[in-house]
């Protein structure tokens, strides 16, 4: 060995316990060899070719990561706009688009109108569309904007629920309605708003009007026919609930027969909500769905003593019967409008040693659940975000723990509850990475004054009482929002992006370690799974709250899109500067903007005046 | 046997008429009875149902909220739109929510104490109750009187001036105050 060689190797023996920190912390960068957080993994049955996004969440276990990898986090800098679609309406654009083989199906907010777009010509290019005609005086029933949170296609349909309470099938192909069934009443004040869910062979469907005193369930439909094969309610005797013996919760406060009347006053559960607007997924193993329940009605407290179920919780079903496997409530006796209506993510994770199958849950009121999804056990509760309602959480008994201070009484203003009603989190769903083991989930940082005002039920009319002021939790300027991501093996918070909007958008994960998600001032942004670098940011013409999706085009390139069209919960911050206006545009990214164009000789040329068509000569 | 039974079947029917006749007969009497209570003799006819820019008649009607004299009506007002739910729709603060600001100068179905009478009274078609159907007319003109309170209503057409009905319901630059 020569001095050179020696003294090379000197110096990697003296500088190695300094480069050690350096190259964890650049493989923190690059993710090449870093390894996952919680160890979590997923299956991802239920999903369409790995070009398409043929439902909401992608797959059943409802992940939100797609296996593409055209676009890295090294190329993504070069992201630029490829088209865009404008559909016309009003209201908060909410829904993912579906793609699948070269057609892009999506229905707009009301009054609900659906479109295939043919991605294989020069986009976007209407293959047909389809006028649903919903009623309008739903509009005056929708408390949160008059929005659809998603659609499904199986089976050569496209399947979605209408504002005022149909469930419409349409056919994928020709744009012909295909049935159409009626689900609930209007003048109930009852509208549906969720994303219909597909899975099974069947429909699955709930509604909306947690605010209207309605009484809430969900529904599976045949395929074919959309007939109604079982309803199963939130409230309400365990026949109308359909718990049987075959019922096993958890915890012991959730044994007991008929607990869906006998934890309300004498028949105030005919008014008491508990309805089911959120995302549904779905064990194929195991044949169960896991879906939850909104916030009891009133939204006065004080009026229905009691824990209240089933409303704020979340059901284990069997598909096929619908009959009740598990319930959870998150939160019991709601005072705050905490609806348990989150999306599942169901994931298998080694907790404490053991493998366990789990799902996870982040609930309006700032616990975020990792519960095992074959008992309804909690094994992880942490909070993402920052509440003041509750003191801590119970693991023994499964219950939190609520600080007397945030209870409202009527005609009492309490200046600071945190987190508002809707939440530190809302229905916009997060998405899972399988090499980072992370879920990344947009957030708010509010709070909100409460004065509670007892109101009696006339029927089409808020069975409500809630007067709220909302303001960031750091004073009324603050950041509103955030992007973290979350270990929900160990109930930490890895990283935070602060927002100085709410991000009530959906976020989706790329097999390049990429994460997509947009804020509610517009910024649609990709950063890296890793270390939460912003990566690319696009402005676009609207605040978004839509879900974000990515595919394959006919031309074999990755393409990203969102709909940017702001509306729902996040017309709270309207009076803020930066709050832009409504829209109804969806943008299509794409490497350099790359995409179909028209062939030349499509291209008109211009022609002399005695040979153009609107020339006086030829008339 | 068939003479009684023929017999028997008219004497239903007899029953049945009379019957349908006198539902018929009261009903209408309700009907007209409200009508004429919510509005006095020929005005009816003459507001316009709806708003039609240019096409409605010019209405020489004045039609001012009769409780207009009444120091505590809006205060009655204010308690009913509470009580009626009203604030779940439209905010405590009458700011709007799930249904439009009562308090700005925009109103898509008019912004007279009529047409708010006649929204709150028929209903509308974007989901807003027909409380003719639960409410007396005096609570309703009470609730007027609460909106008009709040500051972004229209004075009722002048005396023998021509309504344009094209003004109403596009924000329009001359809101009138109370």
């Amino acid at each position: 060995m020569n001095s050179g060689t020696s003294g090379f190797l000197l110096a990697a023996i003296l500088l190695a316990p300094l480069s050690a920190p350096a190259l964890a912390q650049s493989a923190q960068a690059t993710s090449t060899t870093q390894s996952s957080y919680s160890g979590a993994t997923a299956d991802f049955a239920g999903a369409g070719q790995a070009g398409e996004w043929t439902s909401q969440a992608r797959d059943y276990a409802n992940t939100r990561y797609s296996p593409l990898d055209q676009i890295t986090p090294t190329n993504v800098g070069r992201l630029k706009l490829a088209w865009t679609f404008s559909d016309g309406t009003q209201y908060g654009h909410e829904g993912a688009p579906l793609v699948v083989g070269d057609t892009m199906y999506l229905v707009t907010p009301f009054p609900n109108t659906a479109y295939a777009l043919d991605l294989s010509k020069p986009s976007p290019s209407i293959k047909w569309k389809f006028e649903a005609d919903p009623s309008p005086q739903s509009i005056g029933k929708a408390c949160c904007d008059a929005v659809i949170r998603g659609w499904a296609y199986a089976d050569g349909k496209l399947i979605y629920n209408m504002l005022d309470d149909h469930t419409v099938a349409v056919d994928a192909n020709t744009g012909k309605q295909v049935w159409r069934t009626e689900m609930d009443k209007v003048s109930h004040g009852v509208t549906m708003t969720q994303s219909a869910f597909v899975a099974d062979g069947k429909v699955f469907v709930g509604n909306s009007g947690g605010e209207m005193g309605v009484n809430g369930w969900l529904a599976a439909l045949d395929l074919g026919t959309g007939k109604e094969l079982w309803r199963a309610h939130a409230v309400g005797p365990d026949s109308d609930v359909r718990i049987d013996a075959t019922f096993k919760p958890f915890y012991d406060w959730m044994k007991g027969k008929d607990l869906g009347v006998k934890t309300w006053p004498p028949n105030a559960w005919n008014t008491g909500a508990g309805a089911s607007w959120g995302f549904v997924s779905y064990d194929e193993k195991t044949k169960t769905i896991f879906y939850g329940t909104s916030n009891p009605g009133p939204r006065v407290p004080v009026q229905r003593p009691g824990d209240n179920l089933w409303t704020s919780s979340m059901f284990a079903r069997d598909p096929d019967t619908g009959m009740a496997k598990w319930g959870y409530q998150f939160t019991p006796h709601d005072q705050w409008d905490y609806d348990g209506v989150n999306e599942a993510v169901l994931l298998d994770m080694p907790i404490e040693g053991k493998m366990r199958q789990t799902l996870v849950h982040f609930d309006r009121n700032t616990y975020a659940y990792t519960i095992d999804r074959n008992t309804g056990e909690v094994l992880v509760a942490g909070n993402f975000a920052y509440q003041n309602w509750s003191t801590g959480f119970d693991m023994k008994t499964g219950r939190p723990i609520v600080d007397p201070a945030r209870e409202p009484k009527p005609g009492v203003k309490i200046d600071k509850v945190c987190p508002p009603d809707i939440g530190q989190k809302d229905w916009e769903p997060p998405a899972f990475s399988p090499a980072t083991g992370l879920l990344y989930v947009g957030v708010f940082n509010i709070c909100m004054s409460l004065t509670d005002h007892e109101v009696s039920y006339i029927a089409g009319t808020p069975y409500d009482g809630m007067e709220m002021q909302r303001f960031s939790v750091d004073g009324s300027d603050g950041n509103w929002g955030g992007l973290l991501a979350w270990d929900p093996a160990h109930g930490k918070k890895i990283w935070e992006i602060p927002e100085k909007f709410m991000v009530m958008s959906g976020v989706i994960t790329t097999a390049s370690n990429l994460v997509f998600y947009g804020t509610t001032d517009g910024w649609f942004r990709a950063v890296d799974a890793w270390t939460g670098k912003v990566l690319w940011s696009q402005k676009l013409g609207s605040g978004i709250i839509g879900q974000p999706i990515t595919y394959m085009g006919p031309d074999q390139r990755q393409y990203v899109a969102v709909a940017a069209g702001v509306g729902g919960a996040a017309m709270v911050q309207q009076a803020r500067d930066g709050f832009l206006p409504r829209g109804n545009t969806l943008y299509v990214f794409s490497i350099n903007g790359d995409t179909i164009t028209a062939p030349n000789e499509d291209t008109p040329s211009a022609v002399s005046p005695s040979e153009a068509s609107s020339s006086p000569s030829q008339q | 046997m068939s003479i009684i039974r023929v017999a028997v079947g008219a004497v239903i029917l007899v029953i049945l008429a009379v019957g349908v006749t006198a539902w018929w007969v009261t009903t209408r009497a309700q009907t007209d009875a409200r009508v004429a209570v919510a509005w006095p003799e020929g005005v009816a006819a003459a507001v316009p149902q709806g708003l039609s820019a240019g096409e409605a008649p010019p209405i020489t009607v004045s039609i001012d909220n009769p409780l207009a004299n009444d120091p505590n009506a809006a205060e009655e007002g204010k308690k009913l739109f509470s009580q009626m739910n009203c604030a779940g729709c439209h905010g405590y603060d009458a700011k709007g929510g799930m249904g439009p600001d009562l308090t700005d100068i925009e109103w898509r179905y008019g912004g007279r104490p009529i047409d708010i009478f006649k929204s709150i009274y028929e209903g509308r078609a974007q989901g807003m109750p027909a409380w003719g159907n639960a409410l007396p007319t005096a609570p309703i003109w009470q609730l007027v009187a609460y909106i008009q309170s709040l500051g972004g209503t229209f004075a009722p057409s002048a005396e023998g001036q021509p309504q344009q009905a094209v003004n109403q319901g596009l924000g329009a630059q001359a809101g009138q105050k109370q």
